[in-house]
């Protein structure tokens, strides 16, 4: 927004935060009041990707790059068909987007999702306290514009941990998605709030795609006679999601299972290993991480505030870890390594460690070495970000197909065009 | 994979003096090289013939020599110095051309100097334009195409092969004089035939306009293991049609959404891989057809540019001496971010 422009048509809109922090800006998409967890987002494009995609259920993002809309909204990049984010807090919004697939400014798309977004702010400032004081509870209003009102009613609204956003956001219906040519593959994906990217990724390697609600119960879907069942990325914390744990547990090893983001956690309770919350999480399309079977490091996508922890799988198997007996104290030991540890885990045997954050040394995926399942942290299929980790479709595939190594797969097989 | 141990010595050419394809961005990326090669415990031996540079100050290489970037000059200190490598492509592309004709004398042969941070044929490939066109076409890239004709009804045939509007370029001509775009048939008669009485061998150039195209520029990196990365992507504010020298550029793009980032993302780093920069830094550009999103590669520079100066001052991502760094072995996550002191340089923009 040009203020010499624009000054006087919108709004005053008001930021404020758990920790006390409140900013003046002015309205940007809907008018209106919004409570929720805010996150910061890393992308410097891909903001269409970013506000639709389901998995920021409850969450108010704060974008770091400092203007967004520069290339309006098209129809074919949407990660879901309603917008399901709780509020949109960025530094400058662009009313004359400048692209060719662009049908409506990003800030009229917002109203009309009635979004309601806050625009003139100090992101940095924002970034600064999520970082200082973790993801917290906040809230944007054109309404209320008393800081000390606003952010008490902040410290009264509910907790994320409060409520399963899993069903507010899955899909209430079944529904089929057929790959363009040959059907190599038939998959049921449980849909805890999948991006459409997830699927469209599948149908590019042959993958039919069954879509069920996230409570479809595993008798029904076993019935189905899938070649693999898919668990997908989803809102809030894993723990407020009843069901699905049990859904994966009545799977594994029946069917070859991939897990992506919540899916990872869902596997990762499955399997009596712990999730934690991270301080404030990672959400972003430019986050490093390296497949330890490979040596290779993906740029890859990411969203989630919530992650396994590693060494709860269970004791290491020293001989398939590089001798080490103890899990190391940070993950990065085994990135310097270049070796993929292996914990014995009570339920479902060996449980190997494939994939490091090489950031913060976070668990990114994991493999059974005892049965046909793995499942990711990270997004592979980007939407926004890189198409280095794309690769991970076709490793499903093989999974199905019954091959041992199908996660050695270079990175730059998924830049292929 | 940790540092070479192999080599000891290694020769850096400079930046030269001021001109046209030596400015002092290539000084900045020199000082850099040096700078990162001697901390990891390399002897760095410098030909620079411009005294008024940072790095031929007295502390930045261990021997520095004043003088001509020619490669007699350069084969005798090779002669004096027996390093065991060169990099050649911190000096913009004086220091590219004079390493060529060293590798072509066989000068880098019989002293046993092994080129670093990039090769000698994919220096031939990035600069020769049938050549690149060739790779390009190899790994289902289109360029713009082109067309030479002797004659005024080649001219026609061409245009019309290319579709209109054409640039009409004359060869050996002074100054470019002659030349001009054709939007039409009419237009291409009187420019091609201007063209055709200009040119010393009655030689013209036909080739498809890119004028109003966004031009982007892509600053990628790639180690030896085969991890790339987009250090930062640069959009020209006027499209293509102005000189990029002439044109205001903005880093990061903005007018691309992530699918056509990404898109570039994935052609730069499969240019880099097919033009055979092993490791090191990149400069690919390409034209966007705003109306339908339609891509062309321009050229790619196998070395640090203008481009690269300025994203390492936009992003703080030190690219010429992060180069320096893969051209002795090192993968981009054993290199520390400069920024954060703590992650490593394997990140994206």
């Amino acid at each position: 927004m040009n203020l010499l422009v624009d000054g006087g048509r919108h709004r005053e809109a008001l930021l404020a935060l758990e920790d006390g922090t409140a900013l003046r800006g002015r309205s940007v998409g809907a008018e209106g009041e919004t409570f929720g967890e805010i996150v910061f987002n890393t992308s410097m494009v891909g903001y269409q990707e970013i506000v639709s995609d389901p998995s920021y259920a409850g969450q108010i993002v704060t974008f770091t790059y400092p203007q967004l809309g520069n290339y309006g909204v098209n129809e074919k990049d949407m990660q879901a068909d309603a917008l399901h984010l709780k509020g949109f807090v960025c530094h400058d919004a662009c009313y004359t987007p400048s692209n060719w697939q662009s049908v409506v400014s990003l800030p009229d798309f917002l109203a009309s999702r009635g979004v309601v977004g806050i625009e003139g702010v100090d992101t940095r400032a924002v970034t600064l306290a999520i970082r200082e004081g973790g993801a917290m509870r906040a809230a944007i209003s054109t309404t209320d514009l008393d800081p000390k009102s606003l952010v008490r009613r902040v410290r009264e609204s509910p907790h994320i941990e409060e409520h399963n956003y899993v069903a507010d956001v899955s899909c209430k219906e079944p529904h089929v998605v057929r790959p363009k040519g040959e059907v190599h593959h038939r998959v049921v994906a449980v849909d805890c709030g999948e991006k459409a990217g997830i699927v469209r990724r599948m149908a590019e390697v042959g993958i039919e795609v069954t879509v069920v609600p996230w409570d479809t119960p595993a008798e029904k879907i076993l019935a189905m006679e899938p070649d693999g069942v898919f668990f997908s990325n989803g809102p809030g914390d894993p723990d407020t999601v009843p069901t699905v744990p049990e859904t994966v547990r009545a799977i594994l090893g029946k069917l070859p299972v991939f897990g992506i983001c919540l899916g990872n956690q869902m596997i990762t309770l499955a399997a009596g290993a712990r999730v934690e919350k991270l301080p404030y999480g990672h959400h972003g399309g430019n986050e490093p991480v390296m497949n330890l079977l490979t040596g290779k490091v993906e740029i890859t996508a990411q969203n989630h505030n919530y992650g396994p922890v590693f060494s709860t799988f269970g004791p290491l198997v020293p001989e398939l870890s590089g001798g080490l007996t103890e899990h190391p104290e940070s993950l990065l030991t085994w990135s310097r390594m270049h070796v993929a540890p292996v914990a014995m885990n009570e339920r479902y045997g060996r449980i190997r460690l494939t994939h490091v954050n090489l950031n913060d040394g976070t668990p990114e995926g994991i493999q059974f070495l005892d049965l046909p399942a793995f499942s990711m942290q990270y997004h592979p299929e980007a939407k926004p970000g890189p198409n280095d980790s794309a690769y991970m479709f076709e490793s499903f595939s093989r999974l199905m197909d019954g091959r041992e190594d199908y996660l050695a797969i270079d990175v730059r097989e998924g830049r292929r065009f | 994979m940790p540092k070479r141990t192999d080599i000891k010595k290694i020769l850096i050419i400079g930046s030269g003096p001021i001109v046209i394809g030596q400015a002092c961005e290539f000084d900045y990326s020199g000082t850099q090289a040096c700078k990162a090669l001697r901390e990891e415990g390399y002897e760095v031996v410098l030909v620079n013939s411009n005294p008024a540079t940072i790095m031929t100050d007295p502390e930045t290489a261990d021997r520095t020599y004043v003088e001509p970037i020619t490669a007699a000059s350069v084969a005798k200190v090779i002669a004096k110095e027996r390093p065991d490598a060169l990099l050649p492509n911190m000096g913009g592309q004086t220091g590219l051309n004079c390493a060529v004709a060293l590798a072509e004398q066989g000068v880098l042969d019989k002293y046993g100097v092994e080129v670093i941070g990039c090769d000698i044929e994919s220096i031939q490939t990035g600069e020769d334009r049938e050549l690149f066109a060739e790779a390009m076409r190899d790994i289902g890239l289109e360029v713009a195409r082109s067309e030479t004709a002797h004659t005024l009804e080649e001219c026609e045939r061409a245009a019309e092969d290319i579709g209109y509007p054409v640039v009409i370029r004359p060869a050996y001509t002074l100054g470019g004089a002659g030349g001009g775009m054709a939007y039409t048939h009419d237009d291409l008669v009187r420019i091609a035939r201007e063209g055709l009485a200009l040119s010393a061998n009655s030689e013209v150039l036909i080739e498809q306009s890119l004028e109003g195209w966004k031009e982007i520029e892509m600053e990628v990196m790639r180690d030896s293991a085969g991890n790339g990365i987009v250090v930062c992507s640069i959009e020209n504010l006027d499209p293509m049609g102005v000189h990029t020298g002439d044109s205001i550029t903005v880093a990061p793009c903005q007018t691309l959404n992530d699918f056509e980032m990404q898109r570039l993302r994935d052609y730069s780093l499969a240019v880099l891989e097919r033009v055979g920069v092993a490791c090191g830094g990149s400069n690919v550009q390409f034209a966007v057809n705003p109306n339908d999103g339609r891509v062309i590669v321009i050229e790619m520079n196998p070395r640090v540019s203008r481009s690269s100066a300025l994203a390492s001052k936009a992003t703080g991502f030190p690219i010429a001496k992060e180069a320096a760094l893969l051209a002795v072995g090192y993968t981009l996550d054993e290199i520390t971010n400069d920024i954060t002191q703590a992650t490593p340089a394997c990140f994206g923009a």
